[in-house]
């Protein structure tokens, strides 16, 4: 079986299993063992296996596709292989650089010798569909897939993390085993909320959430990435409303996926824009519905066109689109001969494209998409969400809000990557530049443990769009992976802190040190990868090797953006404080003399189920940089899923002057390597040694320091006030219009039904009042009449024989004087 | 016929010729003589109290009746008038005269104001009636002569549904009057239910009690009292009675 | 015979002057009858004696006998008059029977009413009163 069919089989089944486990735990949950106990083995079941048909799909792809060393000229060549069909496909390159394969097995590892020059290669990738929706025309709704080198190491270290936390989840969260007393929830008579535990919805949710995200992951087309971002929205809505008795809970949940959705109205926008004007949301090319061996591009070859060697330009349908009055008029002129309209058209194309028709349409695509991406990453200005979803429990926040779902977005934008212009990519980098900065500057005067973790995963996060955004697209989801396997390491020795302390303030923390070693080893690993730590040009943990990317590829663009070397000094600013607020973290927590007591002595190591998580995912946070001998690494792994197109340089000049997105493989020659290291090292040296003077050795009181800067630390402490800042524009008008249009509904609308229903009750008592004593008193004197008139001619009726003979002889006469005046009458005329 | 002959053979012709009237029709003489009998008499019935009175007067504008009916010619009708109406039917009439004439019940005054309203209607109808009879021209005067020509036969065959006088008038020269043969044969059936039922009616009554008008007479007075005596025996006959 | 009301035309006055010579005509006949007719009526409007009664009747059926009778006749009639012939006389035939027959029946209801009320003031008969 070949890797076209193979790899979709076991990516999708790895994708359902979830799926399994959500209906089981969902139809059968509550009867899973005592109290829903088994609810955890089922799902950690439904993932495991997962994670064994992830790894299986990995090994296959490496046994077909080796990962090997990237040099800096030599790239896999593959093609694009159909699942449903077997053709050969001819991509030249620009410099005639080969590539090719057949169908039954497609090609693999050829190596071409570019020397230097980094022509337009073709990443390996299989895309396919599994179930059309909806097909008009050219447009096609389905659910498919897209598979490459990036695909299978999203599922594996996406399955891994879910697996690991399943596991911890399962003793985490062994309070919801049993009757719940839940004191941050106060009833009206004053006592707290006591309710039965919900163990099984945890991982039914937990479930549900892992199929969506597997969902995005293997998506081929954009709107089923929409569908799947909308259903990972929903699964992190209930995760962080699990205990939503809770008002702040509730809140945070709803507060999660409304801003969630205020991002998705700019994801509408793209894809509108895509859609209307390219007419498919494929990522790849598809059998076209037609006669067999023609293929309906994809967005990737409609925007880097395999005749331009793979570099990006408008595509034609959105240069068409831009000028939709020309176009209409040159098929207006040749409507009796279509084909010269559409051939005129065509010569015509390539000239309005020059005049920069259709470069504002890809562009609002491109934004429109980040948008969906800046809600779903929590990046400036939709971040408010993040942190208050701590309030769920602390795997989801592990899982959820530190590797995946919030990874969701970086992993987008990457997927997304061929079709971002530069001053697209600008605009994330700059954005991912506040976020960084913002969130760490709040991170530091935190003083809630998941809250600096938060605003962490926040930072971090920025730094992965700052990344992509100056053109590291290997560096941005290097750190992505990373990032994900120690913040979800981190989160978790949290959740075994908060677990033994029962708080999560750190400034009743410290000197845990000695009664939870394994976590405190964990949490140092953690805090270690995060800020990157390592021997300089030698070997680090897995951070080092992200951060060094990232730092390398921001020194490589403001070198040729002068104007835009900011976004590098935020970088170098980001990582200093990055390790001044890690280290802060674990100093407060772990080190130093107790500060309560009583916690210190209650506090106790957490049990295996949950340690065992922690040391596998430290072992991955300080392996997952490392690149074996023979070239296998996470590194050369992105390599091979690198879109077509984009490893060479681009610039262009449209809305922000003249942009030059340097090439990756730029940032890893000498001297900005050198550079980028060196920086990285002595802004992370230096942000852990003020850490250590402050909070280790005492040195500095944070005290003074936060009176000396007395307002900048009240304005961080409030969180740059973000939060106030959205209530007053938003949430205020919010709710004044809705009193205003409650108050219509009141005042106006309802007084005028009363009105109405008054003046009907009005009308009817009129009404009956005319009824009663007309139309009645009409009947019943009619009927009085009539009864009187009786009485007044029974009178007649005398029984006296004279008196009728009387009668008889008056009628008569009269009769007879009224007939002969008649006839008189009649016989004079 | 009658008053030719009687014109012919009066030995007082030679008187009435003395009279200043010369050419006198006799006719027209007896006419008003009966008429004129007939009338007073009918109006002497109506204003008579005496019921036994009444009856005398009502026999003799009968009688005068016939006589005018044989002026008119009709003397079979007149003969029948004498031998039925006044011979049959007003002796009869005397026959319950005499049998209900008590001493109360002789003479019965009506009121005045009866009496006034009576006379206003009996002369509107009159008034009406005289109008109505001399509105025709052609009732005036007659165009032939009397002439003696005996109608029993006639009438008789008619009776028997041969009609042998002149055909209708303006009809087709064969249509003739219908018969009266159904008629007669009802009208003689008519009479023997009558005389049936008369004599049911008038039948004699077994009583167990005595009569109420042997109870009354015993306390004759006034009208009135014996109106109410009448009524408690009539109420004490209907319930005690039985026939 | 004073009966010259206030509707009799003026032709009345010559009619009866020249009666003694003029023959008779059917309008005399029918003044009679009316007289007869009237005189019933009012007998039967009157009288408060049940005989008196039926002696009224009997002068109505006279009074119309009369009229029967007159038109009947021949000899009355004037020029172009159509003529009841022999159908008047048996009209008037028949009445007189049925008059006979009228008289028992209406007698014996009598006769009864006096057995039972022991009076024949017909003023008593109104047990039908409304």
């Amino acid at each position: 079986m070949d890797l076209a069919s193979q790899l979709p089989m076991l990516l999708g089944l790895a994708w359902l299993a979830p799926l399994v486990s959500f209906v089981a735990i969902l139809f059968f949950g509550p009867r899973m063992g005592h109290h829903g106990k088994n609810a955890a083995w089922v799902a950690t079941a439904a993932i495991v296996t997962s994670l064994g048909l992830s790894l299986a799909a990995f090994g296959t792809w490496l046994t077909v596709h080796p990962v090997t060393a990237v040099s800096h000229d030599s790239h896999g060549a593959a093609v694009v292989g159909h699942a449903a069909e077997s053709h050969d496909a001819h991509e030249p390159g620009a410099d005639g650089h080969e590539s090719h394969g057949t169908g039954a097995d497609a090609g693999h590892g050829d190596h071409a010798d570019h020397g230097g020059q980094h022509a337009a290669v073709v990443p390996v990738a299989y895309s396919g569909d599994w179930y059309t929706l909806y097909q008009g025309g050219s447009l096609r709704l389905s659910i498919g897939w897209y598979i490459d080198a990036l695909t299978v190491m999203m599922f594996v270290v996406v399955t891994f993390i879910a697996t690991c936390i399943h596991v911890y989840a399962s003793g985490y969260m062994h309070d919801e085993l049993h009757d719940v007393t839940d004191h941050e929830v106060h009833l009206s008579d004053g006592g707290h909320l006591h309710r039965p535990g919900r163990f099984p919805r945890f991982f039914q949710a937990l479930s549900l959430f892992c199929f969506s995200m597997l969902g995005i992951l293997i998506a081929g087309n954009l709107a089923m990435v929409f569908i799947f971002w909308e259903l990972v929205g929903i699964c992190s809505w209930f995760l962080i409303g699990f205990y939503f008795e809770r008002k702040s809970a509730s809140t945070a949940a709803n507060k999660a996926f409304i801003v969630n959705r205020v991002g998705d109205f700019g994801m509408l926008i793209g894809l509108m824009a895509l859609w209307g004007a390219l007419g498919t949301l494929h990522f790849a090319d598809s059998p076209a519905a037609g006669p067999a061996g023609q293929t309906s591009p994809g967005l990737f070859s409609l925007v880097r066109p395999a005749e331009s060697g793979h570099a990006l330009q408008v595509p034609d349908g959105m240069v068409k689109f831009a000028n939709a009055s020309e176009v209409s008029r040159i098929a207006v002129e040749n409507a009796s001969r279509p084909g010269d309209g559409a051939n005129e058209i065509a010569s015509r194309i390539r000239d309005w494209r020059s005049q920069g028709y259709g470069r504002w349409l890809l562009f609002i695509a491109g934004v429109g998409i980040f948008c969906g991406c800046v809600g779903k990453s929590a990046q400036f200005p939709l971040f408010v969400w993040l942190p208050d979803a701590m309030e769920g429990p602390t795997p989801v926040s592990a899982l959820v809000h530190s590797a995946t779902m919030v990874a969701a977005g970086v992993y987008l934008v990457g997927r997304f990557y061929p079709v971002l212009t530069p001053d697209v990519l600008l605009v994330i980098a700059v954005i991912g530049g506040i976020t960084l900065f913002i969130a760490a500057t709040i991170a530091l005067v935190a003083n809630d443990i998941k809250r600096v973790l938060a605003y962490s995963t926040v930072s971090q996060l920025g730094y992965m769009m700052l990344a992509l955004g100056v053109g590291g697209w290997s560096a941005g989801l290097f750190h992505l992976v990373t990032h994900a396997f120690f913040k979800s390491l981190l989160f978790l020795c949290s959740g075994s802190v908060i677990h033994a302390c029962h708080t999560n303030d750190m400034r009743k923390m410290g000197g845990l040190a000695r009664v939870m070693p394994w976590t405190a080893g964990t949490m140092l690993v953690g805090c270690l990868a995060i800020i990157g730590a390592g021997i300089p040009f030698v070997i680090g943990l897995s951070g080092y090797y992200s951060k060094d990317a990232i730092l390398a590829q921001a020194l490589s663009y403001s070198q040729v953006n002068p104007s835009w070397s900011i976004l590098f000094y935020a970088v170098a600013g980001g990582a200093f404080l990055t390790a001044f607020y890690m280290f802060r973290l674990w100093f407060m927590t772990f080190a130093g003399t107790p500060r309560d007591h009583h916690i210190a002595d209650h506090a106790h190591e957490s049990p295996n189920v949950m340690v065992v998580p922690l040391v596998a995912l430290s072992v991955l946070a300080i392996v997952a940089g490392w690149t074996l001998p023979g070239g296998f690494g996470l590194a050369n792994l992105l390599e091979q899923a690198r879109p077509a197109g984009t490893a060479a340089t681009m610039s262009d000049s449209f809305l922000f002057g003249n942009l030059t997105v340097p090439a990756e493989h730029l940032s890893h020659e000498g001297a900005i390597h050198v550079t980028a290291t060196l920086t990285a090292f002595t802004t992370a040296a230096a942000g852990v040694l003020l850490a250590a003077m402050m909070y280790l050795w005492r040195i500095i009181s944070p005290e003074m320091v936060a009176s000396v800067f007395r307002p900048i630390y009240s304005f961080l402490a409030n969180r740059w006030y973000f939060d106030e800042l959205y209530n007053a524009i938003f949430v205020r008008p919010v709710f004044a219009v809705a009193s205003l249009a409650s108050g219509t509904d009141r005042g106006v609308i309802d007084r005028l039904i009363d009105g109405i229903a008054w003046s009907a009750r009005q009308l009817a008592g009129f009404d009956a009042w005319i009824d009663r004593n007309l139309v009645d008193g009409l009947v019943n004197a009619t009927a009085t009449a009539t009864w009187n008139a009786g009485l007044e001619l029974k009178k007649l009726q005398t029984g006296r024989l004279r008196q009728y003979v009387m009668f008889i002889v008056i009628g008569t006469v009269a009769l007879f004087v009224l007939a002969s005046m008649l006839f008189r009458a009649a016989l004079a005329s | 016929m009658i008053a030719s002959l009687l014109a012919s053979a009066v030995p007082m012709s030679g008187l009435l010729a003395a009279l200043p009237v010369a050419a006198v029709n006799w006719h027209s003489v007896l006419f008003l003589l009966f008429a004129a009998v007939a009338c007073a008499c009918a109006v002497a019935v109506v204003l008579a109290d005496n019921v036994v009175r009444m009856a005398f007067y009502l026999v003799l504008s009968l009688a005068a009746t016939a006589g005018l009916f044989f002026l008119a010619g009709a003397e079979f009708v007149g003969a029948m008038q004498l031998m039925i109406y006044v011979g049959g039917t007003l002796v009869l009439l005397v026959f319950g005269v005499m049998l209900t004439a008590q001493a109360p019940f002789v003479a019965i005054k009506t009121s005045t104001g009866d009496r006034v309203l009576a006379g206003m209607v009996g002369a509107a109808l009159l008034a009406v009636l005289l109008q109505a009879a001399f509105r025709v021209e052609p009732w005036r005067r007659p165009a032939m002569a009397a002439v003696a020509a005996p109608a029993a036969t006639p009438i008789g065959m008619a009776l028997l549904g041969v009609r042998v006088d002149e055909p209708v008038s303006g009809a087709p020269p064969a249509a003739v009057r219908s018969g009266y043969l159904l008629p007669f044969e009802i009208v003689s059936v008519h009479l023997l239910v009558v005389l049936v039922g008369a004599a049911y009616l008038a039948r004699a009554k077994r009583r167990r009690t005595p009569r109420a008008i042997d109870v009354a007479a015993s306390s004759v007075g006034p009208v009135v009292t014996a109106r109410e005596a009448a009524r408690s025996s009539a109420s004490a006959l209907v319930s005690g009675g039985q026939r | 015979m004073n009966l010259l009301s206030a509707g009799l035309p003026s032709t009345a006055i010559p009619l009866f002057a020249g009666l003694l010579d003029a023959p008779v005509g059917v309008a005399h006949y029918l003044v009679v009858g009316a007289i007869l007719f009237t005189s019933g009526v009012v007998c039967m409007a009157l009288k408060r004696n049940a005989l008196g009664v039926l002696m009224g009747i009997e002068l109505v059926l006279n009074g119309a006998n009369v009229n029967f009778v007159a038109f009947s006749s021949p000899y009355l009639r004037g020029e172009g008059a159509a003529s009841l012939g022999l159908d008047g006389q048996l009209i008037a035939l028949f009445v007189i029977l049925l008059a006979a027959a009228e008289a028992a029946v209406a007698l014996a209801i009598t006769l009864n009413f006096y057995n039972n009320h022991a009076t024949v003031d017909i003023d008593q008969a109104d047990d039908l009163k409304g």
